[in-house]
């Protein structure tokens, strides 16, 4: 074989020119690109539970009503109006005229057939349905449900991604089962992993874990079409590579950019806007751990929580670039307006130790090893070591992985533990149902270890049922007393609610955040 | 040598029981809530849920009864279905080994050639600058940690200077070829759309070289090794006396005698790249085995764990056949029985 350099030069050359091709540029494009790192653990809305699968199934699958850009005033999406009964136990939906991706009517009977699965699959986000006792279809545009007791939330669940409604025909089709039988009978989940069947702007294109989630516009769809044909969501693992990302042009829309990251963007073509997030992280004491013995009673509790520099620990783990949080409510939700946040006070955390006895604590912190809306688990826990430290108090840091982390809250491991919520829907009821100190609730299984007497607070399930039997301001004043109380169990203590960033391309706009939808899909356009 | 190939695939299977066995109790020994990728943390307190996923995915079962289960179905040449996400194992590696064996052949032939071509001038001219320079750009590429060379090189060529696209196998706004081969390269090519083949190269282009320049070093360190170990034999003064170019000598004959470290060294690096290239996988968004079998392990996802154990030790296996093989290639003497 003779060699020839001109030959070998110019595949040189041409592969060269390849490697300088420049990236496929943004301007004009159809599709929509956002950067993220996916958590989704399903596409199935009954059994999905994921900050992703928030934004992808109100694009796909719409709810009953929706939460108005204000992220507070609830405003129609599938149900044109309805009624609510005086002690809210009755609620009744009427239907507008709108189509499945495949032009079928939405009807009662899917609406019926869509809650009874949710409920019956026993899925992630099947909690949504508590107290459900009755689904029925009045006529064809008409759906009335039933609760056991008064629950003024109900609407505000059913803005809930995951309450989208399915097509109950098509679903059925593909092995969904809706009926008691549900958690065991329906066969459905890989169906909804690489289809969908919603009334939705958009349809599910393809599902590659971990690496893409494409979808296709519904041209069927009813109502206002999307500005874009295709929206790609693309696996960008960590902030500083979705930032490149970004400022590359190869992505229109980066989610998970904390402000630090965002200072380092010096490309003009990218806006970035920092706003305040429902999200929290938070440190929660388990009095019913190993070891405890009586040590931790909601004095002591009280006082380690007085040793936090909150302003320190914004500084600390976010760069000031985020909130004090008084209880475990989001600020801006019903009843924290009148709340303040709890500051530092050494002194009298140090007297309270002192008179208990305990002016040697040991405590063990275990957490998961994580990076959560910005906040490095590592640096906020060694934040509280030293402030801990301060008032004579020894904090051993455990990051875990998150399956053992798990394992070893259950066994009740260690006293201190931290971890982080974002809400499904905004509605201050979903936090008093996972940390109120109410029996049963799952914070007291937690925090007591298998000693309700430890934890359980009785006014607060009162005071409950007292907020889900009102609305407005009597609720307000109910969840504000819900609060107080919470901050008295002084179980769990939010340390931050961090700011987030909407960063994206200069050519994007209608970007927001949605306190139950997380990015609303249909509403960017490209100018 | 037929013979002797038939015999060792066919320990394969046998050997892959074992491994799937010593995994599986492995993953069931190792501490952590099982239902961690299957119930999401705000859950695991709803013991009605709990129940119901454990009666799902089996796990209410005694611990032989899932093992007898396992290995059944395994033999049936069903994986399981991944607990994170709720695909058939064999499904997901089937998706992501091709993009990780693309990653990792392309490294291959870089970093095989960089070290080839430095340890060659570095044996060459051993003791010169251009041995000094040869060593320090290998030891190099295997000391600086990956994840901080693959974000300074994705900083510099492809944020910076805009030389290379960014991560990912193609533009998100790309749809992938038709899938034939997996690997987007070959697939652009038998579709016959060069451009395509041009943004897949491009897009492989950096990551492969970071991978491939981490192994560079001990490539570049073997060949001269055992280069100058080869200069200094018999053979080679032989050679000279014989009035043969230093050149000669080199390649013609220390060459083929340092051929056989150098086998050992890529079969292995190759077979260990399969499931070790989970930092520049990381980096430049690359949908490989590497990231899945990290996250399986994170949260306990045992189908997960037994299918990328089972992938690797195929992995492994075949690359110490085809290094044996290869041997009896490079070096007649060496008879494989």
């Amino acid at each position: 074989m003779t060699y020839h350099p001109r030959k070998g030069l110019a595949a040189l050359l041409l592969a060269g020119s390849a490697l300088i091709a420049p990236p496929a540029l943004a301007q004009d494009s159809d599709t929509l690109v956002i950067a993220r790192s996916m958590d989704v653990n399903s596409l199935d809305p009954s059994r999905a539970f994921c900050d992703t699968c928030q934004f992808y199934l109100t694009a796909v699958y719409e709810t009953l009503v929706t939460l108005a850009p204000d992220n507070q005033s609830l405003v129609p999406n599938l149900a044109e109006s309805w009624e609510v009964n005086d002690d809210f136990t009755e609620f009744t939906f009427m239907l507008k005229d709108a189509t499945f991706a495949d032009g079928s009517p939405v009807e009662a009977s899917d609406v019926v057939w869509t809650f009874n699965r949710l409920k019956n699959v026993k899925g992630s986000p099947s909690f949504l349905m508590d107290g459900l006792t009755g689904a029925e279809a009045v006529d064809a545009k008409t759906v009335k449900f039933t609760v056991d007791a008064p629950n003024s939330e109900f609407l505000n669940k059913v803005s809930a991604p995951y309450t989208g409604i399915i097509n109950a025909e098509v679903a059925e089709a593909n092995g969904a089962v809706s009926d008691e039988t549900a958690a065991e009978a329906d066969k459905a989940e890989p169906w909804f992993l690489a289809n969908s069947a919603g009334s939705g702007p958009f349809q599910l294109a393809s599902y590659s874990p971990e690496a893409e989630l494409r979808l296709a516009r519904n041209d069927s769809y009813y109502g206002e079409a999307p500005a874009f044909s295709e929206v790609v969501v693309t696996q960008i693992q960590d902030a500083v590579s979705q930032a490149q990302a970004l400022e590359t042009g190869q992505v229109d829309i980066a989610m998970q950019i904390d402000p630090d990251t965002a200072q380092s963007i010096r490309s003009g073509d990218v806006t970035t806007e920092v706003i305040p997030s429902y999200n929290f992280v938070y440190i929660g004491f388990i009095p019913g751990a190993k070891g405890m013995d009586g040590k931790l009673t909601a004095e002591v509790r009280d006082a380690l929580a007085s040793a936090i520099d909150y302003d320190g620990m914004l500084d600390f783990t976010v760069g000031g670039n985020g909130e004090k949080q008084a209880a475990p409510i989001p600020n801006g939700f019903p009843g924290t307006a009148g709340l303040t946040p709890r500051s530092q006070d050494v002194e009298k955390a140090k007297k309270v130790l002192a008179d208990a006895g305990l002016s040697d604590l040991k405590l063990v912190a275990g957490y998961p090893n994580d990076n959560v809306y910005g906040v490095d688990f590592n640096i906020m826990m060694q934040k509280v070591q030293q402030d801990f430290a301060a008032i004579g108090v020894e904090l051993e840091l455990k990051p875990l992985t998150w399956a053992v982390w798990r394992d070893e809250l259950g066994a009740g491991e260690w006293p201190v533990t931290a971890i982080y919520y974002a809400p499904d829907y905004y509605g201050s009821g979903q936090y008093v149902a996972y940390f109120g100190m109410i029996e049963g609730f799952p914070w007291v299984g937690r925090a007591s270890v298998g000693k309700p007497e430890l934890v359980v607070n009785p006014a607060e399930a009162d005071l409950y049922a007292k907020a889900l039997a009102s609305s407005g301001d009597d609720a307000d004043a109910a969840y504000q007393e819900l609060g107080e109380a919470m901050m008295e169990d002084a179980i769990i203590i939010p340390l931050v609610a961090p700011n987030l960033v909407l960063a994206y391309r200069n050519d994007i706009a209608g970007v927001r955040y949605s306190a139950c939808c997380n990015l609303p899909l249909a509403e960017i356009t490209r100018n | 040598m037929l013979a002797y190939i038939v015999r060792r695939l066919i320990a394969i299977p046998f050997l892959l029981l074992g491994v799937a066995s010593v995994s599986f109790v492995l993953s069931q020994m190792t501490k952590g809530d099982p239902l961690a990728a299957l119930v999401p943390e705000r859950m695991m307190s709803n013991p009605e849920i709990v129940n119901a996923v454990k009666a799902q995915w089996g796990l209410d079962q005694p611990l032989p009864v899932r093992y007898v289960t396992y290995i059944g179905n395994l033999l049936q040449g069903d994986l399981g279905t991944s607990f994170t996400t709720r695909r058939p194992v064999s499904t997901d590696i089937a998706e992501r080994l091709p993009a990780t064996l693309e990653l990792v052949i392309a490294a291959m032939i870089i970093g095989t050639a960089l070290g080839l071509t430095l340890g060659l001038l570095s044996a060459r001219f051993r003791g010169s600058a251009t041995d000094g320079i040869s060593r320090i750009f290998a030891l190099i590429g295997s000391s600086l940690p990956i994840f901080w060379s693959g974000l300074i090189l994705l900083y510099i060529f492809s944020v910076r200077f805009s030389i290379v696209p960014g991560t990912g196998r193609l533009p998100p706004r790309v749809t992938p070829p038709p899938d034939v081969t997996g690997f987007y390269t070959i697939d652009a090519l038998l579709a016959g759309d060069l451009s395509l083949f041009g943004q897949a190269l491009a897009h492989l282009a950096l990551p492969a070289f970071v991978l491939g320049w981490a192994v560079t070093g001990i490539i570049t360190r073997i060949v001269r090794s055992s280069l100058i170990e080869g200069l200094s034999q018999d053979y080679a003064r032989t050679a000279r006396a014989k009035g043969a170019p230093e050149r000669t000598v080199l390649i013609g004959h220390a060459l083929p005698n340092a051929m056989i470290p150098l086998l050992t060294i890529l079969g292995f690096t190759f077979a260990y790249l399969i499931t070790g290239a989970v930092l520049t996988e990381a980096i430049f968004a690359w949908p490989g085995i590497g990231s899945y079998a990290v996250r399986a392990a994170a949260s306990l996802d045992y189908p997960a764990i037994g299918g990328v154990t089972i992938v690797g030790s195929v992995a492994f296996l075949l690359a110490n056949l085809l290094t044996d093989i290869a041997y009896a290639w490079a070096n007649p003497r060496i008879k494989v029985h």
